[in-house]
């Protein structure tokens, strides 16, 4: 179930990564819409960190190619934005808040120049997005785990770019914050933006995504949600994980949806 | 206690190389590369050699330039180790500078009949002698001692490099995926830090000796970060403490008849233990979360 479309955002085509001969992705293909907020589910070590690192560059396929906005990646570095996995980074750096998010600006800066007062600005109002204005000061050891996570979406912001890849950045956010981040992306998507998302929750993922990729080492499904959302292929991505399939069920009933129905 | 122009040369070139060496640990440390700075400062060595007897003179460029090659090749050994080989970090930077150490003295041994060259020289160093061994041009015109000047050139290098490329090397030390995404080019940057350590650390060979260097490097900074935890102020803490350790192993070499650089070093240590038993003795409830408080009103 791989819906492909016309004049994508991104396009994958069919790449294969691997770690040290095992390959980790194979075979992906797929191609995503503009002004979408997209959704990337699948288990654990499905290989969806994977793809977003190899769609960033920062893991070289072993073989296929991925084409940004139809142009190479190196061409289109500026209109591209990439929130990694909280635990990524050393939070005990000596930094700012607004240092941080000062970091999304350096890209267009390029080299040797310093941030002014208009990466300042924009900075703080990225800041204020994500409900992070009363931290402009704070040493960035001292955050918790959800605030670190908006810092690291303000970052993304700071960017201006055209496509997000965010890379697990609802892990450890309560679910208020939830709710209130996803808003903010929604409003992104409607204003043309295209929002990649690796998602674990598959109930949020329901309420949220206009569109789902499902991914187990292959590509299960790439679509509308209305359309991919579905027991079957819900089962094909997580495998013999019954416990969770049946949970996931009754979530879809009690919910009344049932796609294949309308 | 004396202050004459030689005390005051001594200190002077002191504090330039520890302030040089600590700008550049903060760096290294942030980048949890501390000890890559110690594998850089032994694996210069056959770069040295190399120099030398290419050029035939300890003080020239040539030797500055096998250096940083070396200090570059240190590097990427490093790197590769780990990453090709799969080698954990401590273990490759314990292979790499060992080798590369050892083929420096075999070199030393093999070369030392024609090169006015030993260990001793390389590994320790000594300020003391500075002022007798000026710089001098062809027309006789008396400039002032040598390493004064190796001293200042390095200082300003150090300082342009980190002035220069402030932002990238905050946000490389940082994430550096997220750098490589924007296209600021992380290795690059990298690799250009590892050159400036090993320009850093030949410079400042005559005066303080391959081992000491080693301190200057990591002991400054790991004290400033044990009471800043801010960047601005933790290089501001780390340039403090370099004048200090210079003036008071000065004096204390001085007075104990010992070498200056052995003393600046011990008197960085022993910064490091008061902090630590400071730092570390407070109950957690007066850390707290409060902002950096401004240590030593600096």
């Amino acid at each position: 179930m791989i819906t492909q479309v016309e004049n994508p955002v991104l396009e994958i085509h069919d790449l294969t990564v691997s770690y040290d001969q095992t390959p980790v992705l194979w075979n992906v293909d797929f191609s995503l819409p503009a002004g979408k907020l997209i959704g990337i589910l699948g288990p654990n070590g499905a290989g969806k960190s994977t793809l977003i690192k190899a769609i960033m560059g920062l893991i070289s396929p072993t073989s296929g190619y991925v084409k940004i906005f139809d142009k190479p990646l190196n061409d289109v570095r500026a209109r591209i934005s990439y929130v990694p996995q909280r635990e990524s980074v050393d939070w005990n750096f000596p930094a700012s808040v607004l240092d941080v998010v000062l970091m999304g600006t350096y890209g267009k800066l390029g080299l040797f120049k310093r941030p002014g007062k208009k990466e300042k600005d924009l900075a703080l109002e990225c800041l204020e997005q994500v409900g992070m204005s009363g931290f402009v000061k704070r040493q960035i050891s001292e955050l918790s785990g959800g605030q670190q996570q908006r810092v690291f979406i303000a970052r993304a912001l700071a960017q201006q770019a055209d496509l997000y890849l965010m890379d697990e950045p609802f892990a450890g956010v309560d679910m208020a914050t939830e709710t209130a981040i996803f808003q903010l992306l929604r409003d992104m998507a409607a204003s043309g933006k295209t929002v990649l998302v690796v998602h674990h929750d598959i109930h949020s993922a329901m309420n949220f995504f206009d569109w789902v990729i499902m991914l187990n080492l292959h590509l299960v499904a790439s679509g509308p949600k209305e359309l991919v959302m579905t027991e079957d292929l819900l089962r094909k991505t997580y495998g013999g994980k019954l416990n969770l399939l049946t949970k996931v069920t009754d979530l879809i009933s009690k919910k009344e949806f049932n796609p294949l129905k309308s | 206690m004396i202050f004459d122009s030689n005390a005051f040369l001594i200190i002077f070139t002191g504090a330039l190389i520890a302030i040089s060496c600590g700008f550049l640990g903060v760096f290294m440390m942030l980048r949890k590369m501390s000890m890559t700075g110690d594998a850089i400062s032994h694996a210069v060595l056959p770069g040295i050699v190399i120099g030398y007897f290419v050029s035939g003179s300890q003080r020239s460029l040539e030797v500055i330039i096998g250096a940083g090659l070396l200090g570059i090749l240190a590097t990427l050994m490093i790197e590769g180790l780990r990453k090709k080989a799969k080698v954990q970090l401590d273990a490759s930077i314990g292979i790499t500078f060992t080798l590369l150490f050892a083929i420096g003295i075999i070199l030393i041994n093999l070369f030392a009949y024609k090169v006015d060259l030993d260990q001793e020289c390389v590994l320790y160093g000594e300020i003391a002698y500075l002022p007798i061994d000026l710089w001098i041009t062809k027309s006789g015109l008396n400039l002032g001692p040598r390493v004064t000047w190796l001293a200042i050139l390095n200082f300003l290098f150090v300082v342009g490099f980190i002035y220069l490329l402030f932002k990238e090397l905050i946000l490389t030390s940082f994430d550096e995926g997220f750098s490589s995404v924007m296209g600021i080019p992380a290795k690059g940057i990298n690799l250009a830090l590892m050159s400036m350590v090993s320009y850093t650390t030949v410079s400042s060979f005559e005066s303080v000796g391959a081992i000491l260097v080693v301190a200057l490097l990591v002991v400054p900074p790991a004290t400033a970060f044990l009471w800043s935890k801010s960047l601005m102020p933790l290089l501001r803490l780390t340039a403090a403490l370099g004048i200090l350790i210079a003036v008071l192993g000065y004096y204390l070499a001085y007075w104990l008849d010992s070498s200056i650089a052995g003393m600046m070093v011990t008197v960085a240590g022993g910064f490091f233990l008061i902090s630590a038993l400071i730092k570390g003795k407070k109950p957690s409830w007066l850390k707290g979360t409060t902002k950096v408080e401004s240590p030593l009103g600096i």
